[in-house]
C-alpha cells in the first residue's frame, strides 16, 4: 500500500515548498515513470498490477499539478484548505470591492457595446476601445500571476508557522483577481471575435 | 450539464433585470462577486421608508445561467417582504427552488451574499438618514 494517500508533493519527495526547480521535477518524473511504467510488470500479479497502474496514474497527477508554478500554487492552496476545513477556518478570499465595480462596469459597458451594434456585429469604434481595455487587463493579469509566482510564493516558502495563514489569504485573494481578470477578458475575447448574442456570454456553462 | 426548468425559464426570461440609482433613498445596493469563476452579481432593492417593505428589486448579474437565475429569483421572493423577512432568505431556498446541483450551489450563495450586502447597505444608508438631523 505504499504510496497511497500521498499527496503530490509527497510523491516526489517534497517538501511542501513552492520554489521548486522544475529540470529536477522532470528529471524525477521520468525516472519514476520508467521505474513504475506499466509495461515492466507485465508478470506481475493482477493486484500488483492494478497498484502499479494506481502509482502510475498518481505520479502523472502529481507532475501535473507540480511542473507549472501558478498550477502549483492552486493545488497547495487545496490542500491547506483541505486540512483548514478540518480545523473549520476556510477563510472565503474577498476581492478588492473597487476590483468588484471595476469588473462590473466593464461588463456593462460591454454589454451596451454588443447590443449598440446588434446585427453586424460590433461598431469599429466600440472594437477598438474593447481591444485597448483588453490589453490593458492582460497586463495587470499577467502582472498578477508574477506576483503570485514570484513574491507571495517566497512569502509562501519563508514564512515560519505562525505566517503561513498569511501567506494563503494573500495567495487566495490574488488568484481571486486573477479570476475576475480572466474573466472579463475572455468576455471581451468572446465579444470582439464572435457574434453579439444575449446579455449575457454562453460561454460560462 | 442539464439545467433545470426552473433555471431555462429564469435565465431565458430575467425577471426584474436592470437597476437603481444608487443614491436614492430607500435603495440598497449588494455587489458581490464568486473568485471561483469571475461572476459578478449587482442587486438592489427599493424599500417603501414609510412601512420598511421592500417595494421593488433588481439585479444585473454576469455569469452562468444559474447565477442568472439565482439572482432573478432573489428578486422576486424580495418584493413585498419586510427587511427583516429578507434577511431570513437562505441560499438553500434557492438551491430547493431551482434544483441546482451541487457544482452550482456556489451561485445560490452568491445570490444570498447579494441580498445581505443589499440589506446592509440599505441599513446603513438608512441608519444615516434617520439619525437625529444635528448637522443640518
Amino acid at each position: 500500500m505504499k504510496g497511497r494517500g500521498l499527496d503530490h508533493f509527497e510523491v516526489f519527495g517534497l517538501p511542501r515548498r513552492l520554489g521548486i526547480d522544475t529540470a529536477e521535477l522532470q528529471r524525477k518524473f521520468y525516472e519514476l515513470s520508467r521505474r513504475g511504467h506499466p509495461d515492466f510488470h507485465q508478470g506481475a500479479s493482477p493486484e500488483r498490477q492494478a497498484e502499479i497502474l494506481e502509482a502510475s496514474a498518481r505520479l502523472n497527477a502529481a507532475y501535473r499539478a507540480l511542473r507549472d508554478p501558478l498550477a502549483r500554487i492552486e493545488y497547495l492552496v487545496r490542500l491547506e484548505e483541505g486540512r483548514d476545513t478540518r480545523e473549520g477556518a476556510t477563510v472565503k478570499p474577498k476581492a478588492p470591492p473597487e476590483l468588484l465595480e471595476e469588473m462590473f462596469e466593464i461588463q456593462e459597458a460591454l454589454q451596451e457595446a454588443k447590443s449598440a451594434g446588434q446585427t453586424g456585429g460590433l461598431e469599429a469604434g466600440a472594437k477598438e476601445t474593447l481591444a485597448t481595455q483588453r490589453d490593458r487587463l492582460r497586463e495587470r493579469y499577467e502582472q498578477e500571476e508574477a506576483r503570485l509566482r514570484g513574491r507571495l510564493s517566497q512569502a509562501w516558502d519563508s514564512a515560519g508557522p505562525a505566517d503561513r495563514a498569511g501567506a494563503l489569504t494573500a495567495f487566495k485573494e490574488s488568484l481571486a483577481v486573477r479570476a475576475y481578470l480572466r474573466t472579463v477578458i475572455d468576455d471581451i475575447d468572446e465579444a470582439l471575435g464572435g457574434s453579439p448574442e444575449g446579455y449575457v456570454s454562453h460561454r460560462r456553462h | 450539464m442539464a439545467y433545470s426548468d426552473k433555471v431555462v425559464d429564469h435565465y431565458n426570461n430575467p425577471r426584474n433585470v436592470g437597476s437603481f440609482a444608487k443614491d436614492t433613498p430607500g435603495v440598497g445596493t449588494g455587489l458581490v462577486g464568486a473568485p471561483e469563476c469571475g461572476d459578478v452579481m449587482k442587486l438592489q432593492i427599493k424599500v417603501n421608508l414609510d412601512t420598511g417593505v421592500i417595494e421593488d428589486a433588481k439585479f444585473k448579474t454576469f455569469g452562468c445561467g444559474s447565477a442568472i437565475a439565482s439572482s432573478s429569483l432573489a428578486t422576486e421572493w424580495l418584493k413585498g417582504k419586510t427587511v427583516d423577512e429578507a434577511a431570513k432568505i437562505k441560499n438553500t431556498d434557492i438551491v430547493n427552488e431551482l434544483k441546482l446541483p451541487p457544482v452550482k450551489i456556489h451561485c445560490s450563495v452568491l445570490a444570498e451574499d447579494a441580498i445581505k450586502a443589499a440589506l446592509a447597505d440599505y441599513r446603513e444608508k438608512s441608519g444615516s438618514a434617520d439619525a437625529p438631523a444635528s448637522s443640518k
